[in-house]
């Protein structure tokens, strides 16, 4: 065995026990796990179990995901994620009074979940109709069972009609059909009977109301009758029709938002009231809050939010005469506000939350029971409530303590408890459409300077460079004042605590700004070295208004970040560090990514070929085209990292010969899909000129299925799904790996031999295959389908890569080294003794996730799409950071953390070890020097 | 105050060589044995005591110290098997035992070899120093046996940079004349 043989295998075996280890776990990683924006009508307090002293908050997101949140706290109890056909973006979440579950429908499912742990209970599919309403059947009959309540949906889309559920089982008791054709609009359920309220149109525009009243035990018809609504009910102006109330209620309004109208179901007397003219500004939304218990008072709230102010009114119905009166009058106070409406017993509290207030009133009077102001983060005026739930405590008239739950005008879930936040979850990270890394303008500053270094001649660089240190020297005393404290809390084994707002260089590089770009057009700053906390976080929309941003594109300069959206003229220039928008002429134009001595050619797809362009102008006629093979539609393309260091060009084979890497900076990754056949087939090009370098074609492949692929260094690799329908000789989900090298003979540098130049549009005398690169491919099953795939990234290259995929199955991440999936690994033999040395091990067909690679451990990361990675200074490690609907961020060392001393070190016993060495120096020295001198007195 | 001489006592014991002059016919008294040097004596073994030793010619001396240099000259050698042995068992591995063994086969052949005069200087005399050219050439010879030893069994740990990996890290990559970006970048 030689030298770097040993090294080889040394790595190799490093490599092979890399995992995440027990007291790393939740120290170098963070997980957001979110649900994404609470509706407002699917967001509820409820005990878990009939007799549960605490509550807990129940919410389906605007991303279809149904969870349940500690109140405490603000932790995920449980989630799961409802998974409908794309266009379905609606979707309602109920439970009954003292139920063990909740129930969800979305699309044409409707799904039981028990409530205290998230476990599916039962689902009923209708797959041809769309379930336009839920309600729980609160009432007490014959046929239900004690503890659990039917449920009423409502159905549109292909069949209308109401049906009743069984609670336990989902079963289908009664249908009513209707095929009057009218659209369904909601079902609403009193004491006595279901109300089915559906919209007729009228050849005028205008929408009539009918309300339909059915039997609850039966489901038969008791009466139909429709409402004179005509002229006034135009689609969406329909407010409210209350449900599961004492008093069902049915409020409307005309277009300009003059008259509200309201019917008690069951009556057709409608009560017209006028919107409080406030002043000249116009009231821009109504909303009208009623509460939800069946044996609650039927009193009511309408809230009228104008541009700048907002106020309401308190009605009260007359279960008895049909009428409807107005109570009092909540004064109009400025900004944005929300109320929420909550229940004890029989009574009705409205809580009324203001960016600077919370104030809780009875429905009775207006009188103020409780009144709390706002302390914390989000007392700016900036900040507004959107919507929310609370729960009041009320004792002896006066309101004891009131939490809400509220939805924030900058995308934060919060939970107010009197007045101050318990905690705050960053739900519109669970819209992420891109993120990018920002470097920390300390680590920027510093490359700058080195840089201008790097381009000086010598003296006028070590004159730079002095310099510098004696400017650097002004924080020599501040560094020496925290000196004390960050050696204790070394010792501590803690790391120095940063707040959320402060963001500072590490050694290592492991303070890292991650921008995230969200699908409701705000931009989210994030500490990943401090647990990726968010540092700031702006509304797109106010810089440049009317401008939807929703898949803004990101590109970070030295300091500052560009964004750019289509319909936006100039990108927007904003500070990476405080998210404070930034002028053009602040911002000096240069590009430092791509260095300027090269010719710039430009790639893009442009109706389904990827074509080349000279520079970046888009207007000049493209030099290169490239168009798939008839009928192939091009689904993926993937080039290698801008920034993609490599540390050695060659491989160096068990003989101690070198296979040289195949490196061009220019390679992307093409891959096509051919849907009459099944066949996928994936093209490496040289971008630059064009050329095609590599092809491979699979047949049988599930097309419908995403191929995710990557490339990284001189190799790539992709994932396929196997069609399953046809006579496969195997099944399943296939990993291919594709290495490039200059030549197959070792030693030998190809046609290019020693140059040290090369173009892409003739790169050698010679032709065809032989100026192609070697490739050496191999195909893996692995057990899962990969959604995502990307490499890891150091600093120097010199750390083997991981190829980093997403498990959309298992919500997992997993890291592959990347000598598992060596093409050249021996195929049918065991290794020789030099391919053993160099680490390669047989070909098995088939690789098994090893649980150790896992870098999620127990951690469940739904939805991500996708992963990014950065090198951190130090060169064993790269930072991750993946997003979609969950945030998830690591640090992973392919190669082991050979620069750092692991946490299991202990560096107290080390100085203890010291100590006593040094003790015990000076306690032998005296004897040791006795000796010596008796030794020279003594005859030999 | 001039300094004394000193006694003759003293001068007595520190000149004893002279003790007992070259010349003097007078016998030795019984029981007394002159102080030999160890050549002496181990000639005196294997010669039976004669009453009087003649002194050897130059001949007789210079013969025998060519004898005795080409002894010297053969003498790593005879070294040479049991090293090779030693080197071969020990393997390829870097260890810190043969690393060692490593050391001292480049060490003692080189300093042998730099330190040839001195090796042969008690054999070189104006008779011999032409004699013992060929038994200095073989002793250098010997010596550039054992180093070629090391060297193999260096090159045999991998250590000697022969091969195109060891030089990989001197050879660089290529600069592409173009680089093409995603639109996206820009």
């Amino acid at each position: 065995m030689r030298l770097h043989a040993l090294l080889a295998s040394a790595a190799f075996l490093v490599a092979g026990t890399v995992a995440i280890f027990a007291d790393d776990a939740y120290h170098i990683d963070y997980h957001h796990a979110l649900l994404g924006f609470p509706k407002h009508d699917a967001t509820f307090f409820q005990q878990p179990y009939a007799g549960s002293k605490a509550s807990l908050i129940y919410t389906l997101s605007d991303k279809l995901v149904v969870g349940a949140v500690n109140p405490k706290d603000g932790s995920l109890v449980w989630r799961q994620t409802l998974s409908p056909s794309p266009n379905i973006t609606d979707g309602f979440l109920r439970a009954g009074e003292e139920q063990d579950t909740v129930l969800s429908a979305v699309g044409g499912e409707i799904t039981a979940w028990s409530a205290s742990d998230g476990r599916f209970a039962w689902r009923t599919a209708f797959p041809d109709a769309t379930v336009k309403d839920l309600e729980i059947l609160e009432l007490e009959d014959a046929k239900s069972e004690r503890d659990t309540k039917d449920a009423v949906i409502l159905l549109s889309d292909g069949t209308h009609g109401v049906k009743r559920l069984d609670g336990r089982t989902g079963a289908v008791k009664w249908t009513y059909p209707d095929n009057s054709g009218d659209s369904p609009f909601q079902i609403s359920i009193s004491a006595t009977s279901i109300y089915y309220i559906s919209l007729h149109s009228t050849m005028l525009g205008g929408l009539k109301i009918k309300v339909t009243s059915l039997n609850p035990l039966t489901g038969q018809k008791l009466d139909q009758y429709t409402l004179n609504s005509d002229g006034e009910a135009v689609p969406g102006s329909v407010l409210f029709a209350g449900a599961n109330s004492a008093s069902p209620i049915l409020a409307w309004t005309d277009k300009s938002h003059k008259v509200l109208k309201i019917n008690i179901i069951g009556s057709k007397s409608t009560s017209t009231f006028n919107v409080p003219g406030a002043g000249s500004e116009e009231v821009q939304k109504i909303v009208l809050h009623a509460p939800h218990r069946i044996n609650s008072l039927s009193h009511f709230l309408v809230h009228y939010q104008t541009a700048n102010a907002h106020s309401a009114e308190v009605f009260h119905a007359d279960l008895k005469t049909h009428a409807i009166s107005k109570a009092y009058s909540l004064p109009e106070l400025a900004g944005k506000g929300a109320f929420t409406t909550s229940t004890t017993d029989a009574n009705v509290y409205f809580t009324r939350i203001t960016s600077n207030e919370v104030i809780v009133v009875s429905s009775v009077s207006h009188g103020i029971l409780g009144r709390w102001p706002v302390k914390g983060v989000a007392s700016s005026n900036e900040l507004y409530p959107i919507h929310g739930v609370s729960e009041v405590v009320v004792r002896s008239g006066s309101a004891h303590a009131v939490r809400s739950a509220l939805l924030l005008s900058d995308g934060q879930w919060a939970l107010i408890r009197n007045g101050e936040f318990v905690w705050t979850r960053p739900e519109l990270l669970a819209g992420a459409v891109t993120a990018v890394w920002a470097e920390l303008p300390e680590e920027e500053t510093l490359a700058q300077e080195l840089a201008i270094e790097g381009h000086e001649n010598i003296i006028a660089a070590y004159i730079h460079r002095v310099r510098r240190h004696i400017r650097d020297l002004e924080h020599f005393p501040a560094w020496l004042q925290s000196l004390p404290v960050r050696i204790l809390a070394n010792f501590a084994g803690k790391s120095s605590s940063t707040s959320a707002t402060e963001i500072q260089q590490d050694t290592f590089g492991f303070h890292k700004l991650v921008i995230v770009a969200t699908d409701n057009g705000h931009l989210v700053g994030l500490n990943v070295g401090n647990a990726g906390r968010v540092v700031w976080n702006i509304d797109l929309a106010q810089l440049a208004p009317g401008i939807k941003f929703d898949n803004p594109k990101l590109s970070i300069s030295r300091g500052y970040f560009e964004v750019r959206q289509k319909g936006l003229e100039t990108p927007l220039f904003i500070n990476s560090t405080t998210g404070s928008a930034l002028t053009a002429e602040k911002v000096k134009a240069e590009s430092d990514q791509l260095p300027k001595a090269q010719t710039l050619i430009s790639y893009d797809l442009v109706d389904g070929e990827l074509s080349g362009f000279l520079g970046d102008q888009e207007a000049s006629s493209p030099i290169w085209k490239f168009v798939p093979p008839s009928g192939e539609r091009i689904v993926g393309v993937s080039a290698r990292p801008a920034r993609d260091p490599v540390a050695s060009i060659g491989k160096v084979l068990g003989d101690r010969r070198v296979l040289y890497k195949y490196l061009n900076p220019n390679l992307v990754l093409v891959t096509t899909v051919l849907d009459a056949r099944r066949r996928a087939s994936i093209y490496l090009l040289d971008s630059a000129s064009g050329n095609l370098l590599y092809a491979a074609v699979h047949n049988n492949i599930d097309i419908s299925r995403t191929i995710p692929s990557a490339l990284s260094e001189n190799w790539l690799s992709y994932s396929l799904t196997l069609d399953s329908s046809v006579e496969n000789s195997s099944r399943g989900y296939q990993l291919v790996v594709a290495e490039l090298f200059e030549s197959s003979i070792p030693n030998d540098r190809g046609p290019l031999g020693a140059e040290t130049n090369s173009s892409s549009i003739q790169p050698s005398a010679a032709s065809d295959d032989a100026a192609k690169p070697y490739v050496i491919s191999q195909t893996y099953h692995i057990p899962e389908e990969i959604s995502h795939m990307t490499v890891t990234q150091t600093r120097q290259g010199i750390t083997s890569r991981e190829l980093l995929v997403t498990l959309p199955e298992s919500n997992s991440i997993v890291g592959i080294p990347r000598h598992v999936i060596d093409p050249r690994r021996p195929v049918g033999r065991d290794p020789t003794a030099a391919e053993a040395s160099e680490g390669l091990t047989k070909y098995s067909p088939v690789i098994q996730f090893d649980p150790k690679w896992y870098l999620n451990h127990k951690m469940e990361l739904f939805g991500i799409k996708s992963i990014i990675t950065s090198p951190a200074l130090l060169e064993s490690t790269s930072l991750v950071f993946a997003y979609g609907l969950d945030i998830f961020g690591t640090r992973v060392a392919p190669s082991f953390a050979f620069d750092m001393l692991g946490k299991g070190f202990n560096k107290l016993q080390m100085l203890a070890t010291v100590a006593a060495l040094g003790v015990g120096v000076l306690f032998v020295a005296p004897l040791v020097r006795r000796k010596q001198i008796n030794s020279l007195w003594q005859i030999p | 105050m001039t300094a004394l001489p000193p006694p003759q006592w003293v001068l007595g014991l520190n000149n004893t060589s002279s003790s007992k002059p070259k010349s003097s016919s007078i016998p030795d008294p019984p029981g007394f044995t002159a102080t030999l040097s160890t050549k002496q004596r181990s000639q005196s073994k294997n010669a039976p005591q004669t009453a009087v030793r003649k002194p050897p010619t130059t001949e007789e001396t210079d013969t025998l110290k060519l004898k005795k240099a080409w002894e010297i000259a053969i003498a790593p050698a005879k070294q040479l098997p049991m090293n090779a042995i030693g080197m071969y068992m020990t393997g390829s591995t870097l260890q810190i035992f043969s690393i060692f063994m490593v050391f001292t086969l480049f060490k003692t052949p080189l300093t042998a070899i730099a330190t040839l005069g001195r090796t042969f200087a008690p054999y070189t005399t104006p008779g011999t120093a032409t004699r013992l050219l060929p038994a200095k050439f073989v002793f250098v010879l010997m010596n550039l046996l054992m180093l070629g030893l090391g060297l193999w069994k260096v090159n045999q740990m991998g250590l000697l940079p022969t091969t195109r990996s060891d030089w990989l890290a001197w050879e660089t990559d290529r600069t592409w004349a173009g680089r093409a970006v995603p639109r996206e970048w820009l």
